[in-house]
């Protein structure tokens, strides 16, 4: 008897123990969330990685502004090393690209309409990476434990495919996207998808859209791959061609919500860069200098500008060329602008230039000038007095090369505020033509960088990393 | 023979009292040396049926038949004496001291006192006078250089902040290295809870305190620091990383009566440690004056003003001279008056303490301070002589008000460099740091004036705390008892933290509402047996059994108001934005462990302990929760042994142990979850929701699949001398220790879509020695001289931590490029970052298109925080009623990276940066030639651009060796003579002026490298421009009534 009741007890203090050890789920953190609250997550990670850090850097190396201090001012002369890590990571592969990855993952089966879009975006994070970095983990990136040291995929394995090491191409990747968003989907966007609140016909002009954009990066490399696709598309004339169209992310006017473009500039670090001197220069000599006061502020009615890599006495702060309301808004809500109808149309320009695809390059390039002086908000005066006033500049003449040097460099202009598309053309046709920032340092300070490199952490964590690091003078797959 | 004789006389002492007749006997009891009465010294004959004490004059009365023949003389910390009672109705005893080393008792794990000699493992002790009266206000500060194997940093000399302590070095990668710390038997908190988490984190945080500043000095009795896992094994995985046994004073020893203690003291800080500045330059850059400028590269003051030089503005020649104090003269005297009043009552059986403590403290920094009132109340009783009853509860308020620091733009960010023609302290006195409309008003744009920083963004901190504990013990049989100890813990921190509109960091301004609640209960039942003379003759046995059941609670709700319609009313309903990182953190942990101790003592000098623990934590997966480990000490007193006592060797014992200990997870590492989502950091940042949009994303972490505690297991030898009579005592020991299967976030490649994965793997290793060498070098009746000097040696290396992994970086808030990082063959916390590329001769090279350095290459060792040795060396000397005690250390070694260096540089503040300006200068370097060959650099630069070259913030060149030497704190007493305070009826008057932080000598720093920005915790080593150091000077008043 007296065996039983200890026997009794014992039980009932361990199972009473187990009850009382079982206070570990946490109270802080949901384990599982619906696809509408991860979507506007991933569609900010983008905007925000294309906006953020690596918007500075390839918009001092590509020279529309230029860095006066701290970071920007590093990044003006081509020291790069060390840097980027907040943005390989928690803006591209934990930021945007694993969250799609949970999309795709969890909703091709059953809302394809969610993992549709959700590719199209990767595609368009994955393209940021392979064009800023070269070699990047792409077909064995953000599975977690699946690929723990995840293989560098060769930048023209990233845009062609290479089924031997089982890589789909970027423009698979959008075909694929485009394909789930015929589907019947459970669950579709509504005002989670922050850009076109759930209209999926507009996300396909996106997806055709975005394979213009790749097309034309590979025109140098690929230019049979460049031709097809950009024909197939106009083919299906499903494109963004109007500006209302625009693939363009919005942020908010409250703390916490604006853009990365405003809070570093206006918040956080108002005296860090200023309208390049080399800009304004360009600027001066195309007469552009309205559409300039749309991109940058004229304090006391004069742009200022600082000449790259100076170590000039800068002006004050108040005194200098910022961002103006096109790239901040009124406080911070500005869109950032992914893919825009006036780069469709400096795409077909050039495509119809170079390839020989459909449509005449003069009248795409006039349509891709207006476009942009319309985007920023210049009047129609003001637009046709620009044109009138300079026929030579608004008329394609020349040879080809001189053409499409007219055509990368108001392209180059229309990109103010977006560096990486201004930084991707430079590289792929060497227009416009910059000089080397003022005592320029780095890997070689006798080229202007050709590529990012590489993050500390992603160098001393991934043994599939390339070592040592390709120097920044190393082309890519696609350059000139 | 001699038991014989003993029992005969009980015998006949027995026979004898049939036919007793009383006697009065009156008489005092001294100090054999110098004659001081002995109160509360106890007199009982050796029936031990009839007992008196001593009062506070060592007086006593007792009344004795005719037949007690013989006394029994005791007190505390005495050789006990018996005398006999002969014919004389007077009776003076003159008892000597014991040799105290030889019976010295310790506090073991959960409260039990041992005997010292039986103790088989490092533990050091430490008494209310080494530690009180001293002018530190934190226990952890008070004990800097007295402690072997303890290394100990302040944050800064700024009220409240907070410092880290480890014991014989780091052992956990990502959890919590500081010692447990136990209060009366029940352990309690000594976190340091941060408020500025995110981007505040090191940019402009605020410093609060370690929680062990809620405790009272003045009434801690003893401490008792428990080293290796070999000691605190009992206390389970929450002493993995050692203990700090803390006994405050209680009642029991006033003979029935009461005891008063009032103790009173003030002090006065003043700043120490700031770098030499130049006043020969002021604002500008480039020898130009620019009144907007954050650099004194402009031109020398007395310069003529011309439009060239900038200071010749608009015909208006600018006020332009230098002000030499402006950096030193903002920090301010600080005040501490601490003051308390203990009422002691009681005896043995009965008795109770009552103290009541307020330490008002006025900081260094202005607008800041710590206020803390503490209430306390005790008692003990003693039922039928078998039941032991007692408790205690603390009451205590903190508040404390601190002023944001660190790098970036904070009060001590921009002070950090002022150049030098600003006249900052007018701002204060004519009360311009804010405009007519309550804006900011600095003459830097985007910069907050050092006091609208102050003054308008301030932390205030507002904690109530409760400390109590019950204890129950029952003694069964004679040789049997059981006892039980329930401990609570709990405190809730109310925080606010404002920033004014228009302030740097948040220029829309800012409310924080955070409050904190952390409780923690513990239960500890424990039933002891005592058998002496067991199973063979001279064994002695002892053995325990016990179960503890602990619950840690945690919440921290976090309302943040962003975006401030109405400047300067600091309420959330004045906020447009409320979602901006508004949160709730609770954690819930629990554990139960089963504990068993069995200790042999044969003949007092050979001494066997075995005990063991088993824990089941709430933390590890529930099929898997319970872990053992074991532990077995030993000692052996062959002095005793070989009988080999001698006037030059009077005691050694040698000692050895092996232990391990098992250490929990952190809760809630089991599952994957999502979160709200930010991103970007202090430069540019967003928060969901989007307006009314929410957006989550998957945690960065992976849960693991099976996980399992993580084990140190360390060994221990040592050694005990005493020698020459028991003037000189030796305690050395060394100790080896490793870590592994360590439960860690271990780094994944971020490209796997997660930045790290929970798993257990890695080791890490601690090896050291420690001394402590104690000299009695004179001990006559007036006069007394101690010596006690300490050495600590620890070699720690991180010897692997998971394949393909080569470094990650210590968890907590840093710089891109100095990051505090565990690194494989290193030691753990080496901060890594860029390091200029050399020659094959270890020459920087130089780039030759400019002569300044070539660029860096990131993630390198830039430096080292582990100091190489510490010695700490301490006098006592006391001479008839005065009494002199000083304590220096000394640190070898250890580096720190040093941002206030650097922006010293940069800005051109440095006296250095003032000599010789107009001369041009050659960074130290090599250029390789088109050859390949390597010549020394011969490109001259402007004295700025040298300077700004050796002056980034993470660069190698404000990498500083960390060596100091400094005199810890000196104290001078006088105890009013015995006869006067009979006189006026009074147990004791002491006076006494102290001084800490006296001086320093850091051959090879030039500001006070002892400093570490961030406190408590594992990141070490990093100064981010927080406050200096502080010396204290004041003065104390103690009186025993």
């Amino acid at each position: 008897m007296k065996k039983i009741l200890i026997i009794i007890l014992t039980l009932s203090v361990f199972t009473s123990c187990k009850k009382y050890l079982d206070v570990n789920t946490t109270p802080n953190n949901p384990f599982a969330v619906p696809p509408n609250t991860i979507l506007p997550t991933a569609t900010i990670a983008m905007a925000f990685a294309n906006s953020n850090d690596l918007n500075r850097v390839t918009s001092a190396l590509s020279q529309h502004i230029a860095g006066v201090a701290n970071q920007t001012a590093a990044y003006d002369i081509y020291l790069l090393d060390g840097s980027f890590d907040n943005q390989w990571s928690g803006e591209i592969y934990n930021g945007a690209i694993n969250n799609l990855q949970i999309l795709i993952d969890q909703y091709s089966a059953t809302s394809p309409a969610y993992s549709g879009i959700a590719k199209l975006e990767m595609a368009y994070v994955f393209s940021m990476a392979t064009d800023l970095w070269g070699d990047v983990p792409y077909s064995q990136a953000g599975q977690g434990l699946k690929y723990e040291q995840p293989r560098f995929d060769k930048v023209q394995d990233i845009y062609q495919g290479n089924s031997a090491l089982g890589i789909t191409s970027l423009f698979d990747l959008v075909k694929s996207g485009l394909a789930d968003l015929d589907k019947p989907s459970e669950l579709k966007p509504g005002k989670d998808d922050l850009v076109y609140k759930g209209d999926l016909t507009k996300w396909k002009r996106m997806a055709n859209t975005l394979l213009l954009k790749f097309a034309i990066h590979v025109s140098n490399a690929s230019p049979a791959l460049a031709k097809s696709t950009i024909q197939g598309v106009l083919t299906g004339n499903n494109y963004i061609n109007s500006n209302a169209l625009d693939f363009e992310v919005p942020f908010g006017l409250s703390v916490g919500n604006q853009n990365a473009i405003y809070t570093f500039n206006y918040t956080n670090r108002p005296g860090d860069q200023q309208l390049s001197q080399r800009l304004l220069d360009l600027s001066n000599s195309l007469n552009d200098n309205v559409r300039l006061s749309k991109f940058f502020t004229k304090p006391n009615g004069i742009f200022t500008g600082f000449d790259n890599g100076s170590t000039a006495v800068p002006l004050t702060i108040s005194a200098r060329s910022q961002y103006t309301t096109y790239l901040i808004g009124a406080g911070g809500e500005a869109p950032v602008r992914l893919l825009t109808n006036f780069q469709t149309n400096f795409i077909l320009a050039e495509a119809a230039l170079i390839l020989g695809t459909a449509g005449d390059p003069n009248a795409y390039y006039q349509a891709g000038i207006t476009a942009s002086m319309q985007k920023v908000g210049m009047t129609a005066a003001e637009i046709a007095s620009y044109f009138s006033a300079n026929p030579t500049v608004v008329t394609l003449s020349g040879t080809t090369e001189d053409m499409r040097k007219q055509i990368i460099t108001q392209k180059y202009i229309a990109w103010i505020g977006n560096g990486i598309e201004a930084f991707n053309d430079y590289r792929r046709t060497g227009y416009p033509q910059l000089a080397l920032a003022q005592n320029a340092l780095g890997d070689n300070p006798n080229v202007i960088p050709t590529r990012l490199v590489y993050t500390p952490s992603e160098l001393s964590r991934n043994p599939n990393a390339p070592s040592p690091r390709p120097k920044t003078d190393v082309k890519l797959w696609w350059a000139k | 023979m001699r038991k014989f004789v003993t029992m005969f006389l009980c015998v006949i002492l027995a026979l004898s009292q049939t036919m007793a007749q009383n006697r009065t006997f009156t008489g005092k009891v001294n100090d054999a040396k110098d004659g001081t009465p002995l109160a509360s010294a106890s007199l009982i004959s050796q029936d031990r049926k009839i007992g008196t004490k001593t009062n506070a004059d060592g007086n006593f009365t007792i009344v004795l038949p005719d037949n007690v023949k013989v006394l029994v003389v005791s007190s505390i910390g005495y050789t006990t004496q018996t005398i006999s009672v002969g014919t004389s109705l007077i009776l003076n005893v003159q008892l000597k001291r014991e040799d105290a080393a030889l019976t010295e008792v310790v506090v073991t794990s959960l409260g039990i006192t041992r005997d010292k000699r039986s103790v088989n493992y490092s533990i050091q002790t430490l008494k209310a006078e080494q530690i009180a009266d001293k002018g530190e206000t934190n226990l952890v500060n008070a004990l800097q250089g007295k402690v072997a194997g303890v290394s100990i940093t302040g944050a800064s000399g700024s009220a409240g902040a907070s410092s880290n302590i480890n014991i014989r070095g780091i052992s956990s990668f990502t959890g919590n290295n500081q010692p447990l710390f136990v209060l009366d038997g029940i352990p309690i908190s000594n976190d340091v809870d941060r408020t500025n988490g995110g981007p505040l984190g090191t940019l402009g945080d605020n410093q609060p305190g370690n929680r062990a500043m809620d405790i009272d000095i003045n009434n801690i009795e003893s401490l008792n620091i428990l080293k290796g896992p070999a000691a605190s094994v009992l206390y389970g995985s929450r002493a993995a990383a050692g203990a700090i046994i803390i006994t405050t004073k209680k009642g029991g020893n006033a003979k029935g009566g009461a005891q008063v203690l009032i103790n009173s003291a003030y002090s006065s800080q003043t700043v120490i440690g700031l770098p030499q500045l130049q006043n020969k330059y002021g604002q500008g850059a480039g020898s130009v004056y620019n009144p907007i400028s954050g650099l004194s590269w402009g031109p020398a003051f007395g310069s003529t003003p011309s439009i060239a030089n900038g200071l010749l503005i608009a015909g208006v020649a600018a006020d332009y001279q230098a002000y030499p104090n402006n950096i030193r003269d903002f920090y301010e005297n600080g005040t501490v008056l601490d003051n308390s009043l203990t009422i002691n009552g009681g005896d043995a059986k009965q008795n109770y303490t009552f103290s009541i403590s307020n330490l008002d403290q006025k900081g260094i920094l202005p607008n800041t301070a710590v206020k803390r009132t503490a209430v306390k109340f005790g008692a003990n009783t003693t039922l039928r002589d078998k039941i032991k009853l007692g408790g205690s509860l603390t009451f205590t308020n903190t508040l404390q008000d601190g002023i944001l620091g660190g790098n970036g733009n904070s009060a001590l960010g921009v002070l950090s460099g002022l150049a030098r023609n600003i006249d900052l302290t007018s701002y204060k006195t004519k009360g311009t740091y804010k405009n007519p409309d309550g804006s900011n008003n600095w003459l830097i744009p985007n910069q907050d004036n050092p006091y609208f920083d102050s003054y308008e963004n301030p932390l205030k901190s507002n904690l109530y705390r409760i400390t109590g504990n019950v204890t129950v013990g029952y003694d069964i049989l004679k040789w049997l008892n059981i006892g039980y100890r329930l401990g609570v813990d709990a405190y809730t921190d109310r925080r606010k933290q404002i920033f004014a509109v228009t302030s740097g960091q948040r220029p829309t301004g800012q409310v924080l509402e955070n409050s904190i609640f952390r409780s923690e209960v513990n239960g500890d039942l424990l039933i002891t047996a005592k058998k002496e003379e067991f199973l063979i003759k001279g064994l002695n046995v002892s053995a325990l059994l016990g179960q503890n059941i602990n619950q840690r609670l945690f919440q921290s709700v976090y309302l943040r108001g962003d975006g401030l319609a109405i400047p300067g009313f600091y309420n959330v309903s004045n906020a447009t934005v409320l979602t901006n990182g508004s949160n709730e953190y609770t954690t819930k942990q629990r554990l139960v462990g089963y504990y068993a101790q069995a200790s042999f003592a044969y003949k007092n000098y050979l001494f066997l302990d075995l005990t063991g623990r088993a824990d089941q934590s709430s933390t590890l997966p529930i099929n898997n929760s319970t872990y053992f480990y074991p532990s077995i000490t030993a000692g052996f007193v062959f002095t005793d042994a070989f009988k080999m006592n001698s006037n030059i060797l009077n005691y050694g014992k040698l000692r050895a142990n092996y232990a391990k200990v098992g250490r929990d997870a952190d809760p809630y590492l089991l599952s994957n979850t999502y979160s709200s989502w930010g991103f970007g950091n202090n430069v540019a940042n967003f928060n969901f929701p989007l307006a009314t949009t929410a957006g989550f994303g998957a945690s960065s972490r992976i849960a693991p699949l099976v996980l399992s505690p993580e084990f140190t297991s360390s060994y221990e030898v040592g050694l005990n001398l005493r020698l020459f009579k028991s003037k000189v005592t030796i305690d050395a020991a060394y100790y080896s220790s490793a870590s592994k299967d360590q439960i860690i976030d271990v780094a994944l490649p971020v490209s796997t879509g997660y930045s790290s994965k929970t798993t257990n793997i890695g080791e890490l290793t601690n090896k050291g020695v420690e001394l402590v060498v104690n000299v009695n070098l004179i001990d006559t009746r007036y006069f007394q001289w101690d010596v006690t000097g300490n050495f600590t040696k620890n070699v720690n290396k991180v010897v692997s931590i998971s394949p393909g992994i080569d470094n990650f970086r210590v968890p907590g808030t840093a710089f891109i490029g100095s990051f505090p990082s565990i690194k494989v063959g290193y030691p753990y916390g080496v901060i890594l970052g860029g390091v200029i590329p050399t020659s094959p001769d270890g020459e920087r090279l130089i780039n030759p298109a400019t002569g300044l350095f070539q660029p860096t290459v990131a993630n390198q060792v830039l430096s080292d925080p582990n100091a190489d040795y510490k010695v700490g060396f301490t006098n006592n000397i006391k001479y008839k009623n005065f009494s002199l005690g000083v304590t220096f250390d000394f640190t070898k070694g250890g580096q720190i990276l040093s941002f206030t260096a650097a922006t010293y540089k940069s800005r051109g503040i440095w006296a250095p940066t003032g000599e010789d300006r107009d001369k041009p200068r050659i960074l130290p370097g090599v250029i390789q030639d088109a050859s390949g060959k390597y010549n020394p650099n011969n490109i001259q630069i402007p004295a700025q651009t040298y300077w700004q070259a050796l002056g980034g913030l993470q660069s190698e060149f404000n990498v500083y060796d960390a060596t100091v030497f400094r005199m810890r704190e000196i104290s001078f007493g006088y105890e009013l003579a015995s006869a006067v305070t009979q006189r006026l009826k009074i147990g004791g008057v002491r006076f006494s002026i102290f001084a800490r932080n006296v001086f320093y000598v850091a051959p090879n720093a030039f500001f006070d490298p002892e400093l570490n920005t961030q406190g408590a915790g594992n990141i070490r080593g990093l100064e981010l421009q927080s406050a200096p150091n502080a010396r204290t000077i004041g003065v104390n008043l103690k009186i025993t009534l």
